[in-house]
């Protein structure tokens, strides 16, 4: 059986960490399902769906280690006229962000319960933001 | 501190005045915006925050005359004021060639309460010395109303640069002294000719929604340290230059972050965020006052 869900959320900054896991929780519960594996996804190619504990010196170091990697301002290709969007592509950070952190996370269900470690969040990863984003919510199983 | 004012946005794709398919069909082939969709305006509130902007001006573009229809009219201009009065300042638009401009702009002004002109010579097609424009000026001078003209380089194909090259609009601005306008873009890639405008005539200003070709750092780093020479704005033009960012096609927060990285004396950074927009919109004795 699969069962999926899709969310909305605005996200408020360039960079943001958004704590998803209570909407992944509820919906296992939700879709009946007692053993299997769910996957969060994001619908976006500049954010990211992130697993890793939930500290504010956390999402500083994050940031900040991202940032370090891949700056804001550089000698990206994709800085140029897009006529598909009318646009200056401004977000290569954003793509290449999204690259390096991926586009979903995956935890197994047992017994009807998502099984995550103690220190284990699931976040959405805004690093293209503010904008309207999507992500999806997968649960596959019997 | 001046309010952080956005002097050039489109709002083409605000859900409340997006709601018939075709008039976004028609927006995104007229303006090139093909792949971009609508969003509440709750997403702009929050990204103005985000940038740190206290208001947009909002820019509707009448083209009757040539393509049977608006890219946002003025009434939606008008609603979406109403709808975030602390968010917007709202222009109109009129095509030059209706038989009813004269009137279209009486209503805009007196009756909307619009509170400025875009026109776009390029898209329009116009000389901005032509005189079917004189009545066009007219009312903007009877009303005190200031026109934001598309200036330089356009992208569509299906409308010429020639007509909006910085020097065409030098008789209009010997003509009508009292007449405020901006040559939107900085009138890229002609920098020098708007320097020498905005340089001269007092009622002449530019505005910053330059298509940048690298990132906003790198290219206002370029165009106003470089290509001009690195003390004439702070010198010279620092009364006369204002930020626009030409969304959707830019990000205001990201041509705010560009200007902001260039070495200007603090005081300008503030004329060209705001103070000098609060000049061209005549705000500062509504403020002061």
């Amino acid at each position: 059986m699969v069962k999926m869900k899709k969310l909305d959320l605005m996200t408020e900054n360039e960079f943001q960490l958004i704590s998803v896991k209570d909407a992944v929780v509820d919906f296992v519960k939700e879709s009946g399902i007692q053993n299997g594996v769910v996957f969060i996804i994001t619908a976006h190619t500049t954010s990211s769906i992130m697993v890793n504990e939930n500290l504010k010196c956390l999402y500083t170091d994050i940031e900040a280690t991202l940032e370090q990697m891949i700056p804001t301002v550089h000698d990206y290709a994709h800085s140029h006229f897009l006529p598909s969007y009318g646009a200056t592509g401004g977000n290569a950070p954003g793509h290449l962000k999204s690259m390096l952190c991926g586009n979903h996370a995956v935890f197994p269900i047992q017994d009807g319960e998502i099984q995550c470690g103690m220190a284990q969040d699931i976040f959405f990863a805004e690093f293209d933001g503010p904008q309207m984003r999507h992500y999806f919510i997968q649960v596959q199983g019997e | 501190m001046s309010m952080v004012i956005d002097m050039h946005v489109h709002p083409g794709f605000y859900e409340k005045i997006s709601e018939d398919k075709e008039e976004i069909a028609f927006r995104k082939k007229e303006m090139g915006w093909d792949l971009m969709s609508t969003f509440p305006v709750e997403l702009t509130r929050t990204q103005m925050k985000f940038a740190g902007v206290d208001k947009l001006v909002l820019l509707p573009l009448d083209l009757t005359t040539k393509q049977g229809g608006c890219v946002v009219t003025n009434e939606e201009i008008r609603k979406m004021v109403d709808i975030a009065p602390d968010l917007f300042y709202g222009f109109a638009s009129v095509d030059p060639r209706r038989e009813d401009a004269a009137e279209v702009l009486d209503h805009a002004f007196r009756d909307l309460k619009l509170m400025g002109l875009k026109l776009n010579p390029s898209k329009q097609e116009f000389y901005p010395s032509d005189p079917i424009m004189d009545k066009i000026y007219k009312k903007c001078l009877e009303y005190n109303k200031p026109i934001l003209f598309h200036a330089g380089m356009s992208w569509d194909t299906d409308c010429l640069m020639k007509y909006a090259r910085p020097l065409e609009f030098e008789s209009v601005a010997v003509r009508y002294p009292e007449l405020r306008m901006c040559l939107a873009h900085f009138g890229w890639p002609w920098i020098f000719e708007t320097a020498a405008m905005i340089l001269k005539y007092p009622n002449v200003y530019a505005d910053t929604a330059m298509l940048y070709m690298d990132s906003p750092e790198q290219f206002f780093s370029d165009v106003f340290t470089r290509q001009l020479g690195r003390l004439w704005v702070d010198n010279n033009l620092a009364d006369k230059i204002m930020f626009g960012s030409n969304n959707p096609r830019f990000r205001t927060a990201r041509i705010k972050r560009g200007l902001e990285s260039i070495d200007w004396r603090p005081e300008t950074k503030e004329k060209i965020l705001g103070g000098n927009a609060m000049k061209f919109l005549n705000l500062e004795e509504k403020c002061n006052g």
